[in-house]
């Protein structure tokens, strides 16, 4: 069988050539089909709305200020250390917190929040989280409700 | 043992079936959008004022994009290509990364409207070809051109509103229909004529619901409309529609057209007013369901498309008999076997108030004095004399048969309407008179000289003969 399968200089023979060459082509090609597969399991898009929103030009926020915007149930703060994103969404059941002196207070059961949105009293689980705020290409800030980041990060941009 | 022709053929066609496989593999990982989404980085990190801002430029994701609108359930992917489109960098750039035009985006905000709901084009495309579906009728709604976009305006704006802001094309439009006398044949909610069809949802009829074969150009609703309006005849070789357009008219009525559509957004998208639609004036009812026919109805005027002469209704020595009971009648029942449609509220939808305003703008032009006295009870007519009269003098224009009809400048005096309404004292009148601004002379005067007993003979024989056609 080996007389047959070299050849004399002890190089690969054509017929082995042709096998390792017909397993490299499999196997790539599995390994392209296995790709593939797994890209499709990411989808490009959702079907939900986009949680993710322009907000504006940093300067519309001045330092000490606080924005609430509605429609987004988010606060918008600016502080001498930059630009950070609370929700307005208490983690019981859902109802929009006001802000108060000391922090937020929800109007349904009355759950507290301190100025960071961490829990001090009511049947709130979870303090309210802070989003992540970045910059559009044009400047503007964007404020991502899908993205979390630890209560405390403030972001400056000019 | 297999000839060298086969093998090479295999040969070939592997390759040929790997290059096709390669190309689809690279399609799918650099699809259309991702090369725009590129140039546009590009664009920004070269044109960056600044480090910040070219860093920012330099973060931006290549993905692709997509505003999912619930309330609509649509999901608008164009921002995938036209990814500038609320970012005041690229005010000046070409398409597709050029800023949207006007201050529109600031009231209409992308991630709340999308873009297809003005636009039309199908949203969920990933490549132009079939965002833009233009030039293939399997797509339904292909992009609106931008000179009729206006029409989408009036999914929530009141033409009151979009007159002064922003919509003056639609308004002018909207204006033109009712000027134009459209309802008089056509119906939009249930309101106007019966001669022509309906028109309401015809704006988002789908393309396969026109008949496209005679459109010049793109196949589209928006062309066939545009060309509809320049020459109905052209497009639906059958059509009797009546349009005196001028100019950029045409276009104006295609914009307003394609506001009449039968799908309505999301109320909390709507910015109309809804307080009841003013009251129409006689005058304006008048040229919106009397007009495309009856012109300014002081002439009588042989009709090409109707083949039939149309009355003058505006014309004093008309007005003179036909008292507001006699005007009421004909409005409100039509005049069959004409196209004289029924304007009563059952057929027509239009209300009684609107129909006394249209008697009041008509019955305005009557004249102040009354017509001369025709001693009718005290004569009796000669059906035979009055045969020998219609024949010599009648028959030209109304027909021997007394029908009128194609090439006759006289009206059908056999119509059943005429002949239950019109009195013998109205006939007689009117023959002795004439009948100003028609071609009807006044057979009691000049040459003619008809007298008294002659004209009843005449009567007499048209209510005679037609009583025999019954």
């Amino acid at each position: 069988m080996m007389s047959e399968t070299q050849d004399k200089e002890g190089g690969v023979s054509r017929r082995d050539f042709l096998t390792l060459s017909a397993f490299a082509a499999a196997i790539a090609a599995g390994l392209g089909v296995l790709a593939g597969v797994i890209r499709y399991f990411r989808a490009d898009v959702r079907y939900e709305e986009s949680r993710s929103f322009k907000i504006g030009k940093p300067e519309n926020f001045p330092v000490g200020s606080v924005k609430k915007l509605d429609d987004k149930k988010v606060f918008i703060f600016s502080d001498e250390n930059g630009f950070y994103a609370i929700s307005s969404v208490c983690t019981h059941l859902g109802c929009v917190v006001y802000s108060t002196e000391t922090g937020f207070q929800c109007p349904c059961h009355g759950s507290k929040f301190n100025i960071t949105g961490k829990v001090v009293g009511g049947p709130a689980p979870r303090g309210l989280p802070w989003f992540e705020i970045t910059q559009d290409v044009d400047g503007s800030l964007v404020v991502d409700a899908s993205r979390e980041v630890p209560p405390g990060t403030k972001i400056r941009y000019a | 043992m297999y000839s060298r022709f086969y093998l090479s053929v295999l040969l070939i066609s592997s390759l040929l079936f790997l290059t096709y496989m390669a190309l689809v593999a690279f399609n799918g990982v650099m699809p259309e959008w991702k090369y725009y989404q590129l140039e546009y980085k590009d664009l920004l990190i070269k044109n960056a004022k600044d480090d910040a801002a070219r860093k920012r430029a330099e973060a931006i994701p290549v993905k692709l994009q997509q505003i999912y609108l619930s309330a609509f359930n649509k999901e608008d992917r164009c921002t995938s290509c036209h990814i500038g489109i609320d970012n005041p960098l690229v005010a000046n750039a070409k398409l597709p990364f050029k800023k949207h035009s006007g201050d529109y985006i600031a009231n209409h905000p992308v991630d709340k409207f999308g873009c297809t709901v003005c636009h039309e084009g199908q949203g969920s495309a990933t490549n132009k070809r079939e965002a833009h579906a233009k030039g293939h009728t399997y797509w339904d709604y292909p992009t609106l051109p931008l000179s009729y976009i206006q029409s989408s305006c009036a999914k929530c704006h009141d033409f009151d509103m979009l007159s002064k802001k922003g919509g003056d094309k639609v308004a002018e439009g909207d204006r033109l229909f009712r000027e134009k006398g459209c309802q008089g044949c056509h119906k939009i909610n249930k309101v106007g004529g019966d001669l022509g069809k309906p028109l309401d949802g015809v704006g988002n009829q789908p393309i396969a619901y026109f008949s496209m074969k005679h459109v010049i150009g793109d196949h589209t609703v928006p062309t066939w409309l545009k060309q509809h309006f320049d020459d109905p005849r052209a497009i639906v070789p059958t059509s009797e529609m009546k349009v005196k357009l001028k100019g950029p008219e045409s276009d104006l009525l295609t914009i307003f057209a394609l506001t009449l559509r039968s799908d309505e957004l999301p109320k909390a998208y709507r910015y109309k007013t809804y307080a009841q639609p003013p009251k129409q004036e006689g005058e304006t009812l008048y040229k919106t369901f009397c007009s495309a026919c009856h012109g300014e109805g002081t002439q009588s005027l042989y009709d090409e498309v109707l083949k039939r002469t149309i009355p003058a209704i505006m014309n004093p020595s008309f007005l003179k008999i036909a008292d507001d009971k006699n005007l009421e009648t004909i409005i409100k029942e039509g005049r069959n076997g004409t196209q004289m449609t029924a304007w009563k509220t059952v057929a027509s939808g239009l209300s009684e108030d609107d129909v006394k305003s249209i008697i009041g703008y008509i019955a305005s032009k009557r004249p102040a004095e009354a017509h001369e006295p025709f001693p009718i009870k005290d004569l009796t007519g000669d059906v035979n004399h009055g045969k020998e009269l219609y024949a010599a003098h009648c028959a030209v224009c109304h027909g021997q048969d007394a029908k009128g009809g194609e090439n006759l400048i006289g009206i059908n005096l056999k119509n059943p309407t005429v002949t239950k309404m019109v009195d013998p004292e109205f006939l007689a009148v009117t023959i002795r008179d004439g009948r100003e601004g028609t071609s009807m002379p006044p057979f009691g005067k000049e040459d003619f000289a008809l007298n008294n007993q002659d004209i009843v003979d005449v009567v007499a024989y048209i209510r005679d003969s037609s009583k025999g056609s019954k």
